[in-house]
């Protein structure tokens, strides 16, 4: 369990250091979404700040979404924790804004790019798309081109080959 | 667009009124939309209604390749695009552990420091033209303009730059390069000493200001406001000075901070800023050493390895995030861009709050928000 | 009085037609000419051009200008109250044209020479708020009826200050003059100052200084251009209208600026009065150069807030005038 942040043992599934110099990341957590609240008042007391959420869509490998939360401080001491934590599809999640209110419009983020529902945001709506939207963008069964990875690369301007 | 307007607390609050502000409305930063519900002229609440710039860069950045997204970077905030677009170079870069030449190191600081230069005169030009003041707006736009000349003939392009590559950047620089340059920030600093004279002495440029939308150490930690309005709260957090990315760890250079948290000490903040910028690129005009720009096999086709990285570089509007998420192949499998005025401009309601219409404008454009960077 | 233009002719009435004819042509010429100088001024401060292609110096882009506006379909929103927004233009077109033909432009040339001349002036300044308010109510519009409501505040504040720092001048010339002179006659307080040799701008510059202030703000011009901040209110008052209907809104703004630059050229600076040149030429140099410290103040300073505004008036200008106007009587008394 990490010592660094106080307040977090007994919440997390599992915890590890990690190279800030290699991944942007001092930490990595992971925990399950019941506990997401508790991480967040654990973080919030200690006074870190909610620096981003967002969701990936886990579903062909794992058949779950995952919630990405990076928690980092303001100082020149930079202590960035990554956690995550796996949903199961089409389960909601519990909301952070009563903790941060960074997370409201996450949440509205998440919720409108991947259809993952937060319980106690107090007001959940689409934020991006329009709101008659019937889709969730970023999920990866919408509008996939087939065979994007096979695009030709343009080559360089050939500056780069000669040098 | 579905309508909610909340008829319940219109009747209660009994004489309070909606007023639709934006996306359409001259001052109006891009295509933000207000909902305020006024009481007289009082702002009772604001809710900012975003995502008509909404272009899908993190759903195309699924459907390409990992090169091929680097167009797209530089237009998520068209004014600070270099930054935009060095920092994707340098996420890939620090996933795949590429070298990068010293003379590119530095040439990526000038342009840049260049780049937020400009960023942050168009800010002063249209504050100062939202609380009323036209004539400073051309004034500033005349300096841009030549950092603009200056970066098209390096970059080829006066906005949306694709001046980065994995592992350097397209083309070198001349000596014709570095002469425009200090003699922009010789002549930059005459100019600066102007506007001091003609915006910030002004008595109601002060009167404006001052004391005018308050954004406190606290509330910026809530909504993960950075940039230069949590500097004006008095937190000396800049990303350049915390994670020193590149070779930023090499200059000498202060974080300007201040403690009143309001529009006017955002101002300050700003100019203080446009100093410090102008004495890195000094440091780095100085120190530019010979050599490549590129490395000698350039990287266009790979495939990272799976996992998550983060990087973050401080651009002109705070903290620039970007999440990499790799499983392998040779398209990302997400890019989350963590937006600086996405942060914000969340923080507005909370500050809008109780003051009246004229303020909010000016208080909104205090804030430096640029929509398309928040709708991504 | 044989020395105005209406009392020329043998019939009053047509007198009358012919002065009115006469002013307003006279109003267009000059508004047409004013625009064009905002324009070039303004763009002489921004290091602009300005007009050029249209005429000599761009002279003529103006007269472009407002043959594009007239020539252009009149557009009624749907929304709109029809009476109020059909009449509203006019209603703030019409006191202009009637306070401008009141002036001495020479020692002897005026349309009117009236003993109550000051009066009316003011009387019908006053009145253009109406319109301006009928034209935000009637536009069925909260931008528009925001700006209208700041501007009734405005107008209605500032006359306060405005009529105070012109009545101490009219209490000066009372007092100085004989049993027939009368201050409220402004070809009289003209024609004081080219007899005494100075100027009241001298004796009166407190009142001077209230009244430039109050006059910017009774025109709605920056710093105060707070009823049309296009920063806030799109346009104010007038964000509905188009074509003629906004010309003449347009109109009003450019004719009131010069009715009150030609108020304190009349009060404050000797009228006519001027060696060499003729009268009427010092009469209209005196007005264009206040005109243009007006232009030149709209294009350096930002826009104050509305309750700094009114907080400004009703905390600064108010008791200053007042105490002006009492020292000025207590000093015409002791004389």
């Amino acid at each position: 369990m990490s010592a660094v942040a106080p307040g977090l043992d007994g919440l997390l599934l599992t915890s590890a250091a990690d190279d800030h110099n290699k991944t942007g990341f001092h930490h990595r957590h992971t925990c399950a979404a019941a506990e997401l609240p508790a991480v967040a008042r654990a973080f919030d007391a200690a006074g870190y700040y909610l620096e981003m959420l967002t969701a990936e869509d886990r579903r062909a490998e794992l058949e779950k979404m995952r919630l990405v939360y990076t928690w980092n401080v303001l100082s020149n001491t930079p202590d960035r924790h990554l956690v995550q934590c796996d949903l199961e599809v089409g389960a909601t999640a519990p909301s952070v804004v009563a903790v941060t209110a960074a997370a409201d419009w996450m949440e509205r983020e998440v919720y409108d790019m991947y259809g993952v529902r937060f319980d106690g945001h107090p007001d959940l709506k689409r934020i991006l798309l329009p709101d008659d939207s019937d889709f969730h963008a970023l999920l990866k069964d919408f509008g996939r081109i087939d065979g994007g990875g096979d695009a030709p690369v343009a080559d360089d301007d050939g500056h780069a080959e000669e040098t | 667009m579905p309508e909610e307007i909340r008829e319940d607390d219109a009747g209660a609050m009994g004489e309070s009124y909606y007023l639709n502000m934006g996306p359409q409305h001259p001052s109006m930063h891009g295509v933000l939309r207000l909902k305020l519900r006024l009481l007289g002229e009082e702002i009772q609440d604001a809710e900012p209604v975003i995502g008509y710039a909404h272009r899908a860069h993190e759903k195309m950045a699924e459907n390409r390749i990992w090169p091929m997204f680097l167009p797209n970077t530089s237009r998520v905030d068209y004014l600070s695009g270099m930054i935009y677009n060095l920092a994707y170079c340098q996420a890939i870069e620090k996933m795949l552990d590429i070298e990068v030449p010293e003379r590119a190191q530095y040439i990526r600081v000038i342009v840049s420091e260049l780049n937020r230069i400009s960023s942050h005169l168009l800010w002063i030009a249209t504050y100062v033209m939202d609380i009323g003041g036209v004539t400073p707006f051309l004034y500033l736009w005349d300096d841009r303009e030549i950092i603009l000349d200056i970066m098209d003939r390096v970059t080829g392009s006066r906005l949306t730059y694709c001046y980065g590559r994995f592992g350097g950047v397209t083309m070198d620089v001349d000596d014709l390069f570095c002469e425009q340059t200090s003699a922009f920030l010789d002549r930059l600093v005459g100019r600066m000493v102007e506007y001091d004279k003609l915006v910030r002495k002004n008595v109601i440029f002060i009167q404006r200001s001052k004391g005018v939308g308050v954004i406190d150490a606290d509330t910026c930690r809530q909504y993960g406001v950075t940039g230069p309005s949590l500097r004006a709260a008095g937190v000396a957090y800049d990303v350049r000075r915390a994670e020193p990315y590149g070779i930023y760890d090499r200059f000498d250079f202060e974080v300007p901070t201040l403690t009143e948290g309001d529009c006017l000490a955002r101002y300050d903040v700003r100019v203080r800023e446009i100093e410090e910028a102008s004495k890195i690129i000094r440091q780095a005009l100085r120190d530019l050493p010979g050599g490549l720009v590129m490395p000698e096999k350039p990287k266009k086709k790979f495939k990272p390895s799976p996992g998550e990285t983060y990087f973050a570089v401080e651009s002109a509007r705070g903290h620039f995030g970007m999440y990499l998420v790799s499983d392998g192949s040779e398209t990302p499998f997400k890019i989350k861009l963590r937006t600086p005025s996405f942060s914000n401009l969340a923080a507005m309601p909370k500050v809008l709050r109780g003051t009246m219409v004229a303020d909010t404008i000016a208080i909104v454009g205090s804030i430096d928000i640029v929509l398309p960077e928040i709708d991504r | 009085m044989p020395d105005t233009v209406v009392n020329l002719v043998d019939s009053p009435a047509l007198g009358v037609l012919i002065g009115i004819a006469g002013v307003m042509a006279a109003l267009t010429v000059n508004v047409l000419f004013l625009v064009w100088l905002e324009r070039k001024v303004s763009a002489w401060i921004q290091r602009r051009m300005g007009p050029t292609e249209v005429g000599p110096f761009g002279m003529l882009q103006t007269i472009a200008d407002m043959l594009k506006l007239i020539s252009k379909q009149l557009i009624t929103p749907r929304h709109v109250d029809k009476p109020l927004y059909h009449i509203a233009p006019v209603f703030v077109f019409v006191p202009v044209v009637a306070a401008a033909s009141l002036f001495p432009f020479d020692e002897h040339v005026s349309l009117q020479n009236l003993d109550i001349g000051l009066v009316l002036v003011f009387a019908f300044g006053g009145l253009g708020i109406v319109g301006i308010f009928m034209a935000g109510w009637g536009s069925n519009n909260k931008y528009a009826l925001l700006g209208a409501m700041r501007a009734v505040a405005q107008n209605i504040s500032y006359e306060i200050p405005l009529i105070l720092s012109t009545l101490s001048v009219v209490l000066m010339v009372n007092a100085m003059g004989d049993a027939n002179t009368n201050g409220m006659n402004l070809a009289q307080v003209a024609s004081m100052q080219h007899d005494k040799g100075f100027w009241f701008v001298l004796v009166q510059p407190v009142a001077a200084v209230i009244y430039f202030i109050a006059a910017l703000a009774e025109t709605n011009r920056a710093p105060f251009d707070i009823p049309e901040a296009e920063s806030e209110l799109v346009a104010g008052f007038h964000t509905e209208y188009s074509g003629m209907r906004f010309a003449l809104f347009f109109f009003a703004e450019y004719s009131n600026m010069f009715i009150v630059a030609m108020v304190a050229t009349v009060l404050f600076f000797g009228g006519w009065s001027g060696p060499l040149l003729p009268g009427a030429m010092w009469f209209f140099l005196k007005t264009y150069a206040i005109v243009f410290v007006m232009i030149w103040i709209r294009w350096t300073f930002p826009r104050l807030r509305f309750d700094q505004l009114m907080s400004f008036c009703w905390l600064v200008l108010i008791p200053l005038s007042i105490l002006n106007l009492l020292v000025t009587a207590f000093i015409a008394r002791a004389v």
